[in-house]
């Protein structure tokens, strides 16, 4: 029988490459990720089905006489989260490689940014809240809906890079290369949805 | 080859043991996270909603016994109807299956010493135990859901349902919601992941097609539903606008969302109940299943065409024509896959030798239940019979054919067939067939008398009727099944209670079965398998050789993992031997992290939103101390 990695005991940058490069399947968490972030990209297809969904049942849209949502900042806002992506990328590749400290900073950049886009976006929603609430009607209550949705996978995301920051700080294990891994994953799907939900919200601007 | 003494098998068997010991005590049942442990926690909890649902069941038939009587008020009956069929779907049948005998048996037929995420699993029951006893807080406070188990808006609207049962039904949905989209993770990754190596896919018993097949449905059915009910809790709650046409919403918003989901549901439900008929068919009747292939093939099949038929449960909402016509096409195409299972499960029983004990009663029960209620299935594909009978006792007969005749005869079945592996005892065969032939008719006479009274216009759901209706004969048999069918499933557990404690010891394989669960002790240790398990087909126990090298491999020390709580872990389609892996063990984390959960949920239903918020940082907390031990750290 040729020797099976104890996959879970490497803790060190040589020993998680070894076991990293060895392996010929991805890893239980890494399915367990691609099944969540299946899980919620349904969710969001459902959600904006369910905007498109209002708006075809009417021919006036924003309904109401609300203003029509303005486009440039959420874009700008958007490709600030998608870029991230790069970072994130850089970060795996760095911990795969065993360079775990160049792992953290560049992790460390991606968080940065990306709460930086939340604060943001948080402020621009508040904004809009100025000119129309969500109790306005069925455009207001799925606006918001669909933004909020978006921003807490954000803030869920953030938590995730707040706990994998904590944990690279003390080294690197094979589950901390997977959760790094998984949280880059995530990423690209919330930036991917980004793309989503902004094309959606601006959809009466376009 | 030099073969060591029994004293280093026992050496090793007590090693594996010691390492894999459950705690003792009421503690070990709170943080445990044994897939066997957490199955039977599973199986007791959905058994009590069972028998709630069940009570709830025999109200409502002793209220319909003849024409106005006033055992239930209109309100209550509203009220016992909705939680009849809240709880029977997500309360018992879905946690019954996926959550008991899928946990229960999965790893063990598969070749693994526990699920992929264990205390994912736990966290899982542990959750659906708490909203379960979410809902019934609401029942038991005078509170209960009334807009039936689809809940369909406007009735189930602020104006029209002021009350907080309508959040008690949405809120204890979504977050049972949270615990089946664990639970579908979980045995996903395990099929994928931590099959026997050499267990390939095309070796994998059909039972594990099954679950696997009713893991993806719900991974892309429930977000639909919970969609749908985060729309209606912000509409009642917070006064945001879907569903309601004057502020630009659409009841048929809410229609279509629900059914996206519910109707996938369908599936989800009767899919295990197929998946465990092909694995007590070849045991009773020694063959191997007909087509096995085209079984496989069927079950992943019914599952994804499930979610392209959900629109003809809106036959009657004014669709319009090309979309019901579609729909009607989808519905007639659905029976393929189906058929191909039923005339697979009949061929090898005919072609085979079978034996009629028990477990097989209850099976061959099931295909004629299912045939009658599949039939009538169809006959809504034809739009305008579906116009007639729609919202008739028409379609409750058909759809208790389906999910109580062919979804839970199974699962009755399954009990009797593996209850010698949980519990290392037999039951009583004859009490076992009499309960079998008791439910049996008491089911026929129940339901069957529905579809004479649907197509003579009774409505569903009504409290009562006028004795000048002509319903009173039928009511009165269609009851007194109900307390027939009420007997004969009280004698399935009282059996199978008295035979826990009086049964004659079973023995590791008193039937004869076909897949890996039968090559272990009865009941199985904690760690399972003493050897990870050759596997060659998938009727691994009839593989006799495979079986003694397992026997030669632990005398070895081969393949034996006995360094810490180990198992193995393969690739996903070829099941190549990738990694070994270091599981968890017990956690006090999961029931916290529920209870912190239950606490931002009944915190958003009394909205008290300083006090969810306050509950969301403490669930927070729970996760982070879910997620702090790495395995390694163990």
């Amino acid at each position: 029988m040729t020797p099976v990695p104890r996959s879970m005991e490497a803790a060190g940058a040589g020993p998680v490459r070894r076991v990293d490069t060895a392996r010929r399947a991805q890893a239980s968490g890494w399915w367990g990720a691609a099944l969540l972030i299946a899980t919620e990209a349904t969710l969001f297809a459902c959600l904006i089905a369910t905007y498109f969904y209002l708006r075809f049942k009417t021919s006036e849209w924003p309904l109401g006489g609300i203003e029509k949502p303005s486009v440039t900042l959420p874009l700008v806002f958007t490709g600030m989260l998608v870029a991230t992506s790069i970072p994130m990328f850089l970060s795996v590749k760095a911990a795969r490689g065993g360079a775990v400290r160049a792992a953290w900073w560049l992790l460390l950049l991606a968080t940065a940014v990306q709460a930086t886009y939340l604060g943001l976006q948080i402020h621009l929603m508040v904004d809009d809240l100025h000119s129309f609430s969500p109790q306005a009607n069925a455009y207001g209550s799925i606006y918001y809906t669909l933004i909020t949705v978006h921003h807490a996978h954000v803030a869920v995301g953030l938590a995730i890079d707040a706990w994998l920051l904590w944990k690279l700080a003390r080294g690197i294990t094979n589950y901390r290369l997977i959760g790094l891994r998984v949280a880059a994953f995530y990423w690209y799907f919330v930036s991917a949805t980004a793309v989503a939900v902004v094309l959606t919200q601006l959809y009466p601007s376009l | 080859m030099t073969v060591t003494a029994p004293a280093a098998t026992d050496v090793r068997l007590k090693r594996l043991e010691t390492i894999w010991k459950e705690s003792p005590g009421v503690l070990g049942w709170l943080t445990t996270v044994d897939h066997k442990r957490i199955g039977i926690l599973y199986f007791f909890t959905s058994l009590f909603f069972f028998g709630a649902g069940g009570v709830e069941a025999l109200l409502i038939r002793t209220q319909l016994i003849g024409p106005n009587q006033s055992t239930l008020d209109p309100a209550t009956f509203n009220e016992m109807m909705s939680t009849h069929g809240t709880t029977m779907i997500f309360f018992f049948v879905v946690p019954m299956s996926l959550g008991a005998f899928g946990n229960y048996l999965i790893p063990l037929m598969i070749g693994a010493r526990d699920m992929a995420f264990p205390r994912l699993n736990a966290l899982s029951y542990w959750i659906f135990l708490c909203a379960g006893t979410f809902l019934y807080v609401g029942v038991f406070s005078g509170n209960a859901p009334s807009a039936g188990w689809f809940d369909y808006v406007p009735l189930a609207s602020k104006a029209y349902s002021p009350g907080p049962g309508i959040d008690f039904y949405a809120l204890s949905l979504l977050f049972v919601g949270i615990s089946t989209t664990f639970g579908a993770i979980n045995a996903i990754v395990t099929i994928f992941k931590l099959r026997a190596p050499g267990m390939s896919l095309n070796r994998m018993p059909l039972f594990c097609f099954a679950f696997l097949a009713v893991s993806f449905a719900l991974i892309f059915a429930l977000p639909a539903l919970s969609t749908a009910l985060v729309l209606l809790e912000l509409e009642r709650l917070l006064g945001f606008h879907f569903y309601i046409p004057s502020a630009g919403g659409d009841p048929i918003l809410w229609q279509n969302l629900f059914w996206i989901f519910g109707h996938p549901e369908v599936y989800i439900i009767i899919l295990p109940a197929f998946g465990i008929a092909t694995s007590i068919i070849p045991t009773f009747v020694r063959r191997k299943m007909v087509a096995w292939p085209l079984v496989a093939l069927a079950e992943i099949l019914v599952a994804f065409l499930g979610f392209g038929v959900w629109a003809h449960h809106m036959f009657a909402v004014g669709l319009a024509s090309a979309t019901t016509i579609y729909f009607a096409a989808a519905s007639l195409i659905i029976v393929i896959p189906s058929g191909i299972q039923l005339f697979s499960w009949i061929t090898t029983i005919v072609t085979g030798t079978p034996r009629f004990q028990t477990p097989l009663l209850w099976i061959v029960g099931f295909i004629v239940l299912f045939i009658l209620g599949g039939l009538s299935g169809v006959t809504f594909a034809a739009i305008p019979f579906d116009q007639q009978t729609t919202d008739t006792y028409y379609v409750v007969a058909h759809f208790h054919y389906v999910i109580f005749g062919a979804a839970v005869f199974p699962l009755l079945g399954g009990m009797f067939y593996w209850f010698p592996k949980v519990t290392g005892r037999m039951y009583n065969e004859g009490w076992g067939k009499a309960s079998f032939w008791l439910t049996f008719v008491g089911t026929n006479i129940t339901f069957f008398p529905m579809h004479i009274l649907g197509l003579d216009g009774m409505p569903r759901r009504d409290y009562t009727y006028g004795p000048e209706m002509g319903w009173t004969g039928l009511n009165l048999i269609e009851t007194l099944g109900a307390y027939l069918l009420a007997l004969g499933l009280l004698s399935v557990f009282v059996n199978l209670a008295v035979s826990l404690f009086r049964g004659a010891p079973a023995g590791n394989d008193p039937f004869g079965g076909d897949t890996l669960e039968w090559s272990t002790t009865s009941p199985p240790p904690e760690y399972n398998y003493a050897v990870i398990p050759k596997v060659s087909s998938p009727y691994a126990m009839w593989d006799v050789e495979d079986r003694e090298e397992d026997a030669r491999n632990l005398e070895l020390g081969r393949k034996t993992l006995e360094q810490g709580h180990e198992t193995a872990a393969s690739t996903a389609v070829d099941a190549e031997w990738d990694e070994i892996l270091e599981m968890p063990s017990h956690s006090a984390w999961p029931p916290l992290v529920a209870l912190a959960m239950s606490g931002v949920f009944a915190m958003v239903l009394l909205q008290q939103w300083l006090a969810a918020a306050i509950f969301t940082v403490v669930l927070a907390v729970t996760v982070a101390g879910f997620h702090l031990k790495e395995p390694e750290e163990a």
